[in-house]
This record gives C-alpha cells, sequence and structure tokens, in this order.
C-alpha cells in the first residue's frame, strides 16, 4: 500500500518536480489561455478546437451550454464528453475528453452526402450543415468517425456542431468554450496546409478514432506522463445499432430484382421471354425504391439525392437504381406487349442494375464503420441477389428453371462461405470495432446468426436442389429472402462504428 | 400537421429558430427572455450570482452573472440548466391532506389549521418539544430566521434542527472550539493567492466545480489532495495523499509532529494567540511520520514532504469538505486542522485560512440566524448575557429564550422512534433519501402521529410518507439572501410565479404563524422577507456575523457583501474580508484553543463476512436526492442511475465484470442491483456509491453512527460485502 514516491500530476497548475532535499519545486507555469483569437482567420487559414486535457475536470458543462445554446433535446449533444482510464491504483487516471465536430480538412459528413447539405466555409473553413437542404438520410452519421453528426428524429434532419458560428461572427467564444470552467477548450487559427503536414501528431489520443479519416483540426494536449495504455471507459457496454428495417427492405429487394432482370435478359437471349417474372421483379423493385424513402427523414424531398452523383456514392446509388427503374418498366413493358424486343433493352437494364448495387454497397465501405469496410460486404450484396434472383424466372417462367436453381444454389454456398469468412475476419481482428461486432455475432446474436445460415441452407441450398415443384420453390423463395432479411438486419445491427469514448454509464441500463 | 411532417415538408424550424439576445447574442430562439432577473445559484455554496431569463411568465434560459465575484460569469452544468427545476412534473401545486391511501387537496387555510390543531394535540397530550422540526440549507437567511423564532418562541419546541447537521455540523463544532465562533476565516480569494493548497477530502471539481476556476487562475500554487479516491480532484493535484479510509486525523497528527519536530512553527503566534499547545505537542509525541504511515497508508517520507510543504509554504489555503467532515471524529478533525493553521500562524492572512467548503446555498444562513446550532448571531444557548442580549433585541421574556441547544437532527429521528416526539415537520428536505441507515428512519417516520412536509417537490420519497403536505416555492420563485462558503451574503430574487397555489416558506410560516396565534408578537408588521431582513440586521450587529452595514441595494449592487460588514465600516463593500486577522479570536480569552486529539479506527471495520469499505459521494451532475436534477433530462441523461466503483483486483476475486449488476449488503440492510464500475481510481478492498438514487439508495447500508460532538453522521465508512445480484425473476415486479 505504501507508495515509496509521491505521485506527480497536476501539469494543469504547474509544472512541479521534486528535487532531493524534499522540496517540490515548480517549473514556469503556463498563464490562463486566451480562449479566442484576436483576429478571422485570413486565406488558407481555419478556426479549430484546441482542447486541453490537462485543464478538463470532466464537469461537462461545455455539454449543458451546447443544448442550451442551441435548443437541443437533451438525447442529442453536439458536444460530449468522454472518459479514458489507464494506470494502476494509486497511480490511475481518469482522464476526459471534450469533443464536438472537429471542422475537418476532409470532412467524410460532406464528400458523403449526397444532397450538398454540408459546405466547408471558404472564410472559417468550418464544416457547415443546412437544415434546409437536408433530406435526413443520415449517411453522414455513418460517415463521421467521431460520431458527430447526429439525427433529430423530431425534425427529420441531421444536425451538428458549427463552431457557434454566429457567435463567432459577433466576436463571441463559442457556447462551450464560454462556459468551461477551466478554459480547457479553445479557438484557435491554423494554417491548413501546415497542419495537413502536423495533425498526426497533435489531433490523436487515446479513445479517439484515428485523425487520418478526416484529418480531424481539433488539436489536444495530453498530459506528458499518462500511462501508456488508456482505455475508453465505455467499451464494455455494447448497443446495438439501429437496424434500419427500409433499408433492409430496400437493398435485398433491389439486389432480388437486379439478378433477376438479369436471368430473365439471359432467358431471352435464349429465346425464352418471361414477361410475368419481368413484372414481378419490376414490382419488388418499385417496391424496393418506395421503401428507401421512409428511411428518410424528409421522404418528400428524396429526388434531391440526385444532385452529388459526381461526388457521393448515395447519390450514384439513386442514380443507378432510378435508371435502373426506369430501364426494367420499359423493359418489361416490351416484354409483355412482345412489340420487338430487342436484346439491348434487357442489357442496359440489367448493367445498371449490377452497377446499382455496386454503388449500393459502397455506401457501407466507410472507415468510420470498420466491419462494413470491406470486399465482403460487396460480395455479400450480390451474393443475395444471386440467391434470391433466380426464384423468380424459375418460378414464374416456362423455361430457365434448370438453369437458375445450379445459381441459386451456388449463391448460397458462396453467401455461406462469405458469412463464415467475415465472422473470422471479425474475430481475428485486433480493431476494437471488429472484435466487438464479431463478439456480438458470436454471443448476443447467435441465434439469429444461426437461423439465418439455416434459412439459406434450406430455402437457398436443400429445397433448389430436391424439391422442383413451384409450390416448394415458393416456400424456398420465402425461407430464403426471411434469411436475406435477417442477414441484412444483423449487418445493421452489429455493425460497431467508431466513436469517441463516452461515459461508463450508458443511458439505459446493461442487461448485465 | 403531422402528415406535412411526415412528409418532411416541416422540420420544426421556429421551434429550432436561432436568434439574436441582445444580452447573450446569437442563441437558440427558445432561450432569449423578454427580461433578465439578478439572483444567486440555489444548489452548492459557492454562491454563484447568475441572471433567469424569463419570457411569458416563464424562466427559460439562465446565465452566469459576469460581474460577480465568486463565478465571473461561470456556472455548473446543474446551474446552466437550472431554469429547469422550476418547470420539472414533480412541483408541490396544492396543499395536500392524506385521507387513508388518497392524497385530499385542500386549502391553505384548512391546512393550517388542521396542522396548527394536531401539533397543539401533541404538545398539550407530550409536551411543547413533542414536536420536531427538521429544516434546511436551502431556504433563505429571512425565512431561517423567521422559522428559528415561530419554532423556538412561538411553537415553542427547542427540537428543532436541519439537514446542515448531516453536512457542516462538524466544520460548525470545530471551528467552535476552536475559535469561539463558527464562521470559516478565509476567502475564495485565498485560492488565488495562497503558494500550497492543501485539501483534505474535498473533491472540488464533481462538487464543487466553479471553485476549480479560481484554482485555475493559481497558476503557481502547489495543490495536494488528501483523498483515498482517486478523485478527478486528486487528478488535478499535484500531489496526491492517497490514505486509507478516515485515516486524515493521524495524517494531520504527524503533519503538526513534523511541524513542531522540524521548528517549522510560529512560536510567536503561539504565545500571542492560542492556549493549549504544550498539551497538543504532548499529544502528537507520538505521532511520527514512521508511526502514522501504518496508519495512513503513506510513506513516512510523504508525510514529510507534505509537512514540508505546508510549513515552508508564505500562505497555505487549508481546505475540506465531507471526508472530514461525515465521520464520527469530524470535530477532532476540524480542530487538528485549525491546529496546524494556528501552530503555524497561517491564519487571517491573504491565502492562509483554515476553510471548511460547505454544501448547500445556505447552510451558512441557517448557521447564522437559524437558531438550531447557535441563538441568532452566532450566540451561544449557555451563555446567559448572549441570551439577555437577544432577548431584548427580540422583545421576549429572557426565560423564553432556549438555554440549552435541543435534540440534533439524529437525536429528533431517534426520539420519534422512542416515542418522545410525536409530531414531526419536515422543510425542503428529503430524509428518506439522505439519511444513514434507512430502516431506523422509516420506523421513525411511521410511529410519529403526524408528519408535515413542507417542499417544492411532490411526490418525494418523503412527501409521499406525509400526513400533510404544504407546496413551496423555490429558488427563482422567491426573495430574500443566501450565505455562501465564504461568508458573502447574496440577493436571491423571485423571476417567476409558483406553480399552482404554492407559496414561499417565508409566507407559509408568516401563516401558520397567524394560524398559531404567535404573529402579533413575533412578526408585527412583517409582509416581506426585507422586514426579516431589517430585524436581522439589527440582531446581528455587533456580532461576527454583522450584518447590519448591508442593505438589499448595496448586497445587489457589488454582487454580494462578505460579512462582516457593521454599519460603521469603512471598508469597501466588495473588499475582501478574513476572519481573525488580527490574532483576536471568538472566545473569552481572546485566544485560539488547540485541542489535543488522538486518531480512532472507525465505528465499523471490515470484516470477513463484510470485507470491504464502503466510501460514498456525489456525482457533478446531481444535487443531492435529485428532487430537482433527476427532473432535469440533460443531467438525469448524463447520470442516469446509480454505480458501485470497485478495484479490478477485487472484482476479478469475485467474478465480476463490468456493468454487472450488483447488490452491496451490510450488517443494516442491502442495496439492490446497481451496476458495477470496474476501476482503478478506488483502492483495493474499498468500494464507491454515489448517493443521488432514490431507487438505489446507499442510506440503505450507511450506518447510525454519529459524531458525539456535532452529531454529524459517518457516512463515509461502513464495511459492506458485494455480491452479483439475482436476476430478476419475471413476473415478480
Amino acid at each position: 500500500m505504501t507508495n515509496e514516491l509521491p505521485l506527480l500530476r497536476g501539469e494543469a497548475s504547474c509544472g512541479l518536480l521534486v528535487s532531493d532535499d524534499s522540496r517540490l519545486e515548480c517549473a514556469p507555469c503556463e498563464v490562463s489561455p486566451a480562449r479566442m483569437p484576436s483576429r478571422a482567420p485570413q486565406a488558407g487559414e481555419q478556426y479549430r478546437f484546441h482542447f486541453d486535457m490537462n485543464r478538463c475536470i470532466g464537469c461537462k458543462c461545455c455539454v449543458v451550454a451546447c443544448n442550451e445554446q442551441n435548443g437541443n433535446p437533451a438525447e442529442i449533444n453536439w458536444r460530449r464528453v468522454g472518459e479514458i482510464e489507464g494506470g494502476w491504483y494509486p497511480e490511475a487516471w481518469r482522464l476526459h475528453l471534450s469533443m464536438s465536430c472537429n471542422h475537418c480538412l476532409e470532412p467524410s459528413c460532406m464528400h458523403g452526402c449526397p444532397v450538398e447539405a454540408y459546405q466547408k466555409d471558404a472564410h472559417t473553413g468550418l464544416v457547415l450543415h443546412d437544415p434546409q437542404i437536408c433530406i435526413g438520410c443520415q449517411y453522414c452519421t455513418w460517415n463521421c468517425s467521431y460520431g458527430v453528426p447526429q439525427f433529430n428524429a423530431e425534425r427529420g434532419v441531421v444536425g451538428k456542431c458549427d463552431m457557434c458560428h454566429g457567435r463567432l461572427a459577433e466576436g463571441r467564444e463559442p457556447a462551450c468554450v464560454a462556459a468551461c470552467p477551466e478554459a480547457a477548450i479553445q479557438v484557435e487559427i491554423v494554417n491548413q496546409a501546415q497542419w495537413r503536414r502536423e495533425f498526426r501528431e497533435n489531433a490523436n489520443a487515446p479513445g479517439l478514432p484515428s485523425a487520418d479519416d478526416s484529418l480531424s483540426t481539433t488539436r489536444l494536449t495530453l498530459p506528458r506522463q499518462m500511462p501508456s495504455e488508456m482505455r475508453a471507459a465505455h467499451l464494455d457496454r455494447l448497443r446495438p445499432e439501429a437496424p434500419h428495417w427500409p433499408l433492409v427492405f430496400m437493398t435485398v429487394l433491389t439486389q432480388l430484382s437486379v439478378v433477376a432482370f438479369a436471368l430473365i435478359w439471359v432467358a431471352q437471349m435464349l429465346r425464352a421471354p418471361e414477361p410475368l417474372a419481368a413484372a414481378a421483379a419490376l414490382g419488388l423493385g418499385m417496391l424496393a425504391l418506395a421503401a428507401s424513402t421512409a428511411h428518410l427523414g424528409r421522404p418528400i424531398y428524396a429526388y434531391r439525392a440526385l444532385k452529388m452523383w459526381r461526388r457521393s456514392w448515395l447519390s450514384r446509388e439513386v442514380l443507378l437504381f432510378s435508371v435502373f427503374c426506369g430501364l426494367a418498366a420499359s423493359y418489361a413493358m416490351l416484354l409483355w406487349t412482345r412489340q420487338g424486343v430487342s436484346g439491348i433493352a434487357g442489357l442496359l437494364t440489367s448493367v445498371a442494375g449490377l452497377a446499382g448495387i455496386l454503388a449500393s454497397a459502397k455506401i457501407y465501405l466507410v472507415p468510420a464503420r470498420p466491419a462494413w469496410n470491406t470486399g465482403m460486404t460487396v460480395l455479400d450484396f450480390y451474393l443475395s441477389g444471386a440467391v434470391l434472383g433466380p426464384f423468380l424466372p424459375a418460378l414464374l417462367g416456362h423455361s430457365l428453371a434448370h438453369f437458375c436453381l445450379p445459381v441459386i444454389a451456388g449463391g448460397a454456398v458462396l453467401q455461406l462461405m462469405n458469412q463464415g469468412a467475415k465472422l473470422l475476419r471479425l474475430l481475428a481482428s485486433k480493431e476494437f470495432e471488429l472484435q466487438a461486432s464479431g463478439r456480438m455475432l458470436a454471443a448476443r446474436f447467435t441465434p439469429a446468426l444461426a437461423v439465418r445460415c439455416l434459412l439459406l441452407v434450406a430455402g437457398g441450398l436443400l429445397i433448389p436442389l430436391l424439391c422442383h415443384n413451384r409450390l416448394a420453390l415458393a416456400a424456398g423463395l420465402l425461407l430464403a429472402f426471411a434469411g436475406e432479411v435477417l442477414g441484412r438486419w444483423l449487418f445493421f445491427v452489429t455493425v460497431v462504428p467508431k466513436n469517441m469514448a463516452a461515459c461508463f454509464l450508458g443511458v439505459e441500463q446493461e442487461a448485465a | 400537421m403531422k402528415i406535412n411532417r411526415w412528409l418532411g415538408l416541416d422540420i420544426l424550424e421556429q421551434q429550432y429558430a436561432y436568434g439574436q439576445d441582445p444580452e447573450r447574442g446569437h442563441t437558440s430562439q427558445s432561450r432569449i427572455p423578454h427580461h433578465w432577473v439578478t439572483t444567486t445559484c440555489g444548489y452548492c455554496s459557492v454562491g454563484c450570482g447568475m441572471h433567469i431569463g424569463v419570457r411569458d411568465g416563464q424562466a427559460v434560459a439562465v446565465r452566469g452573472n459576469p460581474d460577480h465575484p465568486v463565478n465571473r460569469g461561470l456556472l455548473c452544468p446543474k446551474g446552466l440548466s437550472e431554469h429547469h427545476t422550476l418547470s420539472a412534473p414533480n412541483r408541490a401545486q396544492y396543499p395536500l391532506l392524506r385521507e387513508g391511501t388518497q392524497w385530499k387537496r385542500i386549502s391553505w387555510d384548512e391546512a393550517l389549521r388542521t396542522m396548527t390543531t394536531k401539533f397543539r394535540q401533541v404538545q398539550s397530550r407530550y409536551g411543547n418539544d413533542a414536536v420536531g422540526v427538521l429544516s434546511t440549507g436551502q431556504l433563505v437567511t429571512e425565512e431561517f430566521y423567521a422559522l428559528g423564532k415561530l419554532a423556538q418562541l412561538g411553537i415553542g419546541t427547542r427540537n428543532y434542527d436541519g439537514n446542515t447537521t448531516l453536512c457542516m455540523a462538524s466544520a460548525v463544532s470545530g471551528y467552535k472550539r476552536s475559535f469561539g465562533s463558527d464562521g470559516p476565516p478565509g476567502a475564495y480569494e485565498d485560492l488565488e493567492i495562497a503558494d500550497v493548497i492543501l485539501l483534505f477530502g474535498a473533491n472540488l471539481a464533481d462538487n464543487h466545480p466553479i471553485l476549480c476556476s479560481h484554482l485555475e487562475r493559481n497558476f503557481g500554487a502547489t495543490l495536494i489532495v488528501a483523498d483515498p479516491r482517486v478523485t478527478k480532484t486528486a487528478m488535478l493535484a499535484d500531489l496526491h495523499l492517497p490514505l486509507r479510509p478516515r485515516s486524515d486525523l493521524a495524517l494531520i497528527n504527524a503533519l503538526i509532529h513534523v511541524l513542531i519536530a522540524r521548528d517549522l512553527i510560529d512560536c510567536a503566534y503561539i504565545e500571542a494567540h492560542t492556549e493549549g499547545f504544550e498539551e497538543l505537542r504532548e499529544s502528537v509525541r507520538d505521532c511520527t511520520p514512521e508511526a502514522m504511515s501504518a496508519t495512513t497508508g503513506l510513506s513516512a517520507e510523504l508525510i514529510v514532504k507534505t509537512a514540508l510543504l505546508y510549513g515552508q509554504a508564505r500562505a497555505p489555503f487549508l481546505g475540506w469538505t465531507m471526508g472530514v467532515n461525515h465521520s464520527t471524529q469530524g470535530t477532532e478533525t476540524v480542530n487538528a486542522l485549525n491546529n496546524l493553521a494556528l501552530i503555524t500562524g497561517k491564519i487571517g492572512r491573504p491565502g492562509a485560512a483554515p476553510f471548511s467548503i460547505t454544501g448547500q446555498c445556505n447552510a451558512m444562513g441557517t448557521r447564522e440566524a437559524g437558531f438550531t446550532s447557535s441563538l441568532p448571531g452566532y450566540r451561544k444557548f449557555e451563555s446567559a448575557a448572549d441570551r439577555a442580549e437577544l432577548a431584548a433585541l427580540l422583545g421576549v421574556a429572557e426565560e423564553r429564550i432556549p438555554q440549552a441547544r435541543g435534540k440534533a437532527y439524529p437525536d429528533i429521528v431517534e426520539a420519534a422512534l422512542a416515542g418522545s416526539i410525536r409530531a414531526l415537520w419536515v422543510i425542503a428536505t428529503n430524509p428518506v433519501v439522505s439519511f444513514p441507515n434507512l430502516a431506523v428512519l422509516q420506523q421513525s417516520l411511521e410511529r410519529l402521529d403526524f408528519l408535515v412536509v413542507q417542499d417544492g417537490f411532490h411526490p418525494t420519497p418523503t412527501s409521499e410518507l406525509a400526513d400533510l403536505v404544504l407546496p413551496a416555492a423555490i429558488w427563482g420563485e422567491k426573495e430574500g439572501t443566501y450565505t455562501n462558503s465564504e461568508r458573502r451574503v447574496s440577493k436571491v430574487n423571485a423571476a417567476v410565479h409558483p406553480p399552482g397555489e404554492a407559496r414561499s416558506d417565508f409566507q407559509i410560516f408568516l401563516d401558520l404563524a397567524r394560524a398559531w396565534g404567535c404573529a402579533d408578537e413575533l412578526f408585527a408588521g412583517w409582509r416581506q422577507p426585507q422586514d426579516a431582513f431589517q430585524e436581522w440586521q439589527r440582531v446581528s450587529a455587533g456580532r461576527l456575523c454583522d450584518y447590519s452595514g448591508m442593505s438589499y441595494e448595496l448586497i445587489e449592487q457589488h454582487g454580494g457583501i462578505q460579512w462582516p460588514y457593521p454599519a460603521d465600516s469603512r471598508e469597501a463593500p466588495r473588499a475582501t474580508r478574513r476572519l481573525y486577522a488580527h490574532g483576536h479570536f471568538a472566545t473569552p480569552s481572546g485566544r485560539a484553543k488547540l485541542w489535543p486529539t488522538a486518531w480512532q479506527p472507525f465505528p465499523e471495520q471490515p470484516s470477513t463476512q463484510f470485507p470491504f469499505v464502503l466510501n460514498t459521494g456525489r456525482t457533478v451532475e446531481h444535487w443531492h436526492t435529485r428532487t430537482k436534477t433527476g427532473r432535469v433530462s440533460i443531467l438525469e441523461r448524463m447520470a442516469p442511475r446509480a454505480w458501485l466503483e470497485m478495484n479490478p483486483r477485487d472484482a476479478s476475486t469475485l467474478g465480476l465484470s463490468p456493468h454487472n449488476l450488483v447488490d452491496v449488503i451490510s450488517l443494516r440492510s442491502r442495496v439492490e442491483r446497481v451496476e458495477l464500475r470496474v476501476t482503478e481510481t478506488i483502492a483495493p478492498g474499498q468500494v464507491f456509491m454515489p448517493f443521488h438514487f432514490a431507487e438505489a439508495n446507499v442510506n440503505r447500508v450507511t450506518q447510525s453512527a454519529y459524531d458525539p460532538i456535532s452529531r454529524e453522521p459517518n457516512y463515509k465508512q461502513c464495511a459492506v460485502r458485494v455480491e452479483k445480484s439475482p436476476p430478476r425473476k419475471a413476473g415478480l415486479d
């Protein structure tokens, strides 16, 4: 119990040294820092936050001040305080991180946004979000490694810290900066080019995702003698993410529809037009697009999502699936009326659809959600199509069953292997988010995962290989569809996003 | 327009609009008031100046008062969201009388008539002292002064005490014994001037965050924190002394030993201004750093280093809070801290003070004016001269002034259990959450013939047991003054009307006095708090806590005035004042008394059956029993429930993991289903739990053990064991 040497902390109050004669000597001390720069940023510069972990006492004044400033409900916090811990008693450390938007040099929220609701302000460098333009697709909430943009369900749009730019323009500090009893948060001006060279040393901290993801501009001052292992306090509680039901159905149904059309086109090339299957595939494709708008906070403005196709995979997805649906409708009508059907329409429909699936998968390949950020996600999406799509021509068509059923079975085998490989990758990883996703799949959601695989085996493998009557095939489709829907649900709920450290207690009690 | 919202045409733009506040600039439109009312925060004793923003009769915003010397515009998270407490859904609105298991809404007339009748019945059968009054530190001084007169002289019971006994009674007793009077000698300015700041059992970062802003401005000071936990404050310190629970007295005596041995004492000061030094020297003869090392768990080297830092400091500040007070040796520990300051002459000078950092917003006010631990103006019950002086000032017969203090809070509870107190009036406090060893309190309340609970909130765990509930106005709805830890008297103002039929406590006291028939004698001509303030100024004149030079206008003008501020003061109202600057103390001899003290182990030591020492305390998001902060959604979300801290080594021995639900069991009872936090910030063998949560009330397991002098409970240490909670059986909830 007896500690031999005094514990030296408190670089906040002064740089304290112990000399041999049992006296403590103070090194020259830092004076209270300026909370605001005295000028506006010039060309090539921007505002940024500086957070001094030595000064922070974890009082959370900044959090409350931010909510009051912005009139946000309690469940939305544009500034948050997290805890990191390390060391051993009595040389234990619990430090606090107070973070809001990092006004990144490469804002991933902005790059993913399909409607250009984000701007990096030319004069201040602040990443600003316009709720008027936002359609509530929430893609930015997946893209930001820090969990900065937060969806306000009451409004149907996202919101985030704008560094109180309205106050900055008046020469006032942001609310969080003004409220801090310890001056631990300050606004500074940074040269952007210089920061690109230096950010790795100054923007990273235990409990924070890598600043590489988006080139965070927040400068952090850490204690000089912190233990090497500092762990975020919230890591032992894992909560499933939102299931996004509209997206579960939208992705599975578009994949089904696209692969169905590809096979219908193949059948047509083999001189066996399948108008009924085409109509069904079209119907499901339309249903998928309709379902996707239910995901939006502002469905009426879904069309805006086309805007940023040059930059956003979400825009590209919407564009490609819209084109796909348009082409599919014409193609299906042509098949139905049997008027001069050429192979081109079917080919274009299939290409647009297959490209749409790629765009759809690319949406999920974001560094902020490591479990998704892999080629296996692309494979997963195509294989869901391969398992489900062929059922339509096989069920509703005349000539293709012998060709479709092996495709289904092959797809099912590959999908099983893909799921297995994903789980192994997660469990073998040292990265917290991947490992945590793996633990969720291998513990809490094992029953769901098992059912998902059984449904795939029954509907995608056994029935297509063993029974060929339509009733059995219909059952097979339902089982396989349920399997892929469950699989997609697991895909959404078991992803563990990167985020900044949070506090130990979650809002809801853990079921421990 | 639900359909517009669903389609996304409506994004609640009005509700989320920004606007231009003339005072604060760009901010949420929802927080822009029509006018601001200047007041003082109603949570803790730091005493921050603030403004409440009012629009359409509702408090919509608060902001720190930038001109207030205490906080210079800053507020803690509770203060920053304080306006939300006014519109909490659990505000008490109407007088309620229990009828069987139902509440019946009654008129104020009927409520006060019923209360008078019931209290009189009890007094006629069992004597005047069979009525008990449990008050608070939450009212304004004018109300405390009125209540003191009403209880002691009107209702005529001596058994009147406040919840301040649960919180800083040991500081009061310690100050009285050392200096002859209550009253913390220093000022917050000392935190900025001191070159060494030594904190005992004080976690300012969680409990008084705005005081940390004063520390922050003191660039050169060495901060030393003695605390068994690695608290947020310990982590700020230059030197953390991770001493064993309740070994502070051993540490202080070792420091005194070293200071005497190394001749770091001020002999001239001792000679001129103290008495009892030889006895003190004798008492610490064996308290060598080596001997005390075993008791405190600190190395002898560390003890010596601390002593040298303190002894060689130009102006060391000595601060403490509940780690010292919540103890069966609290008073003696305060005396030992005072000894430390006295023998080194480090008192009464800028930076140097033995300073008790108080808890509630106006605990100091009830100490000064309240008629509980002292007669008003720190007069002594046992002094015939003081009684005569007070009687003359009040215009009552001398024999009506009590000659001894009545029962202290825990003794009132025990008297109710024993049946000698039959009716109880509980004002603005929630003992069902805050009193130790809950089972005793519950039995005691059950035995009462009549329980009146006067509170701003209903239901609270205590008001649920009441026979009569009197709805009271709270902070933001009434006028008066608060005194903070540094003796600064600040003005409190009403910004909005209380809800329903709730009345200010001041009004309730006057109304009850009228029903009781003592209003004309005790409160003649009183209409508003200022009438009480003016009488209190006369009563305090010439005393240590002299208000006679103050006025409401002057207080508001200067952001509070520190007492003593006599009518003939030539000091600027804003000047910093310290007590005992000239070494003249409030004792009969004018000398401070050095008390020999001896460390004893805390009463309930861990055993094989109960192997852990349980420590209790606070978290920054909540205030006391959460009647207020539990309804402020942002605070509640940040600290939604209780937790138990345990060292990883112990957790691994018990096979427990983070977030497991555990039961905490003592000899008395158990707290069920507490979320386990496994952390190295607590020592092996110790566990910590916050005391704010009625839902997981740590005071089910704490002990009925009290300081023999101050009667303050020993909340900080008791022996418990920890078990994994059994799974909750379905259907039994």
